[in-house]
């Protein structure tokens, strides 16, 4: 084993990590806000995936266009799944698990619809730029590069758009408490709307970039959304620091255990740190206690 | 009492119905939903009564189902005692994945903790291939074996036969039965206490954490011996058929629209969900998008479940 194999590996870790973080960023965003869990996350992931090989096999377009495309795309769908789905469930008895079967309900719907529509076959996306970085005898093919530095840019604008801008702040104000946000003025119906969007287009982001890497099929969602899911309880929900702090986590212990033993069993350690966090930190590593 | 008798009318009714239009297809499906009405009822236990969202309930069943088989394979264990074992084990297996889950307050933590070790071991049992042949299936499962009756003679159990439906309907029975008595009893008001309000039903003197487990330990082992039972039924097991997401879904579709908390909910949502998913097949490839459809419109229309929508909101 020499040293450029490792370095090579933490930093495939890196790009998982970097996906996981985009990932589940979304998830607990809607926690926080809408105090629900969204099964249908793994979907928008999908549809991101699909958007991308539709501009760039069949619309010709380049990903400069069509990344964004696609990313605009599952927002809307997102927007039109809370507007249509989560909006009538709100404040009705039964909120508390009424959005897990509507969310599951969703993914399985959005799933067999790209099914019929596409095929279920594994469609191959090209590479975004060809060719890769190499230093002292490691490859990294720019794509994976790409991956990473996407996902820092986007995860640090959506912190710096929560921390800083009015929306931002009627979101925080929304996921600390929703009576008194409403009392203040802040239209929550509308954070609600905006925060599926958000969140959406989060995933399809992470599907968009990931996809020449991975090829695409109506199925690419549901394992990464179960990653995503304990990336969020093992950093925290609701925490966004969490998220990325898991998700690099993750990343990094899949990639060791890869190295180290053997890639069936990455799976396995991964589920093994999500109870081990919570049986030491019920509230995850950077969650607070009232969850 | 009286709403005793109503299920016992209704059980005597499921159990003449074979009898009435004995084609093979029609018991199949009947034990199907008698299995899920059995496994959904033994989930509303914990998610719905004790207020734990558990998400990896298929874990206690598939655990249930390999255990059962590999001892009849391996050992030669008679699947009879492989029911026991098999529910034995699950409920061991409870006891472990509850001790962490305990400090857990929020629904999400235990519901993606206990959907972790579901995961986990899934991969466990497709990794170790040479014990379970991993997704390769293990197959040969012996059938349950013949017993004799004092008043209805040798029952022996061929192929997907009316023996099995029997045997599922004593099964589910006494499932009800003992979750019948356990909701009327003092544990079961302790239950209702801490779901309502954890910090109240603990000042009152509630053991909180004792309640708990013991709860979900009884469900893991209901979800035991229906997994076993299936191990001897359909006599081929994948982990993917037995540890896989999509069961814990249909466990959770049934429950909740049927009525989450609710004595009949989840037996009312196991059979229509069931029934609808095998006479949907007649929709070929259509069936899952008609599915995932119907999912959403129901949800809508019944957010609380079919069995609040039609009794009001307070049963329980």
């Amino acid at each position: 084993m020499t040293g450029a194999l490792i370095v090579e590996q933490l930093f495939n870790g890196l790009v998982s990590g970097a996906i996981y973080a985009l990932m589940a960023s979304g998830l607990s965003l809607i926690w926080g806000t809408l105090k629900m869990l969204n099964f249908a996350h793994g979907e928008f992931y999908m549809l991101g995936g699909y958007g991308v090989y539709l501009g760039l096999t069949l619309g010709g377009l380049s990903p400069l266009v069509a990344v964004p495309l696609a990313v605009l795309g599952a927002a809307l769908v997102g927007m039109l799944v809370e507007r249509l789905i989560i909006h009538r469930l709100l404040d009705k008895p039964g909120w508390d698990e009424s959005p897990v079967i509507a969310t599951l309900g969703v993914s399985i719907l959005l799933q067999n619809l790209v099914l019929h529509i596409l095929g279920e076959r594994f469609q191959n996306v090209p590479y975004y730029v060809e060719g890769g970085l190499s230093v002292y005898g490691m490859r990294m093919a720019w794509q994976r590069v790409l991956i990473v530095a996407a996902a820092i840019v986007v995860v640090a604008a959506t912190v710096a758009v929560l921390k800083s801008t009015r929306w931002g702040m009627a979101v925080r104000a929304t996921a600390q408490d929703r009576d008194s946000a409403m009392l203040a003025g802040i239209n929550v119906y509308a954070v609600y709307l905006w925060t599926f969007g958000v969140t959406a287009a989060l995933a399809a982001l992470a599907g968009a970039m990931l996809s020449p890497i991975y090829s695409v099929n109506p199925w690419m969602g549901t394992a990464l959304l179960l990653k995503a899911f304990i990336v969020c309880v093992v950093g925290g929900l609701g925490s966004l620091g969490g998220a990325i702090l898991g998700g690099i986590l993750l990343g990094t212990a899949e990639s060791l255990t890869v190295l180290l033993w053997a890639s069936e069993w990455k799976d396995v350690v991964a589920f093994l740190i999500l109870i081990l966090v919570l049986w030491f930190r019920p509230a995850g590593l950077m969650g607070s206690r009232q969850w | 009492m009286r709403e005793a008798h109503v299920y016992l009318g209704v059980a005597i009714l499921v159990a003449l119905v074979p009898l009435v239009g004995p084609d093979p297809y029609t018991v199949h499906v009947l034990t199907l939903c008698l299995l899920y009405a059995a496994l959904s009822s033994s989930w509303n236990l914990v998610s719905g009564y004790a207020g734990l969202f558990s998400f990896g309930h298929q874990a206690f069943f598939g655990l249930g189902a390999y255990v059962s088989a590999l001892l009849a394979m391996k050992a030669g264990v008679a699947p009879w005692l492989g029911l026991v074992i098999g529910g034995g084990a699950a409920g061991a297996a409870g006891l472990l994945i509850a001790l962490p889950c305990l400090g857990l307050r929020a629904p999400p933590y235990v519901a993606i903790a206990t959907l972790g070790f579901a995961e986990i071991c899934r991969f466990i049992t497709m990794n170790l291939v040479g014990l379970t042949r991993g997704e390769l299936g293990l197959g040969g499962i012996p059938e349950m074996p013949a017993v004799h009756l004092p008043l209805f003679g040798t029952l022996s159990f061929g192929a997907r036969g009316l023996p099995y439906f029997y045997l599922i309907l004593v099964i589910y029975v006494g499932v009800m039965a003992v979750l019948y008595r356990l909701v009327r009893s003092p544990l079961g008001l302790a239950l209702k206490a801490v779901r309502d309000s954890q910090d109240a039903a603990e000042s009152l003197g509630v053991n909180v954490k004792r309640t708990k487990l013991i709860v979900f330990g009884l469900s893991s082992v209901i979800a035991g011996v229906t997994g076993a039972f299936y191990a001897h039924y359909v006599l081929i097991l994948t982990p993917s058929s037995v540890f896989s997401v999509p069961i814990m879904v249909e466990i959770v579709a049934m429950t909740l629209i049927g009525g989450l908390g609710t004595f009949v909910g989840p037996s009312v949502g196991a059979f229509a969900v069931t029934l609808l998913l095998e006479y949907l097949r007649v929709l070929g490839d259509y069936r899952l998008l008609i599915y995932g459809t119907l999912l959403i419109v129901l949800i809508l229309l019944m957010p609380a479940g079919v069995v609040r929508r039609i009794l009001g909101q307070r049963v329980s």
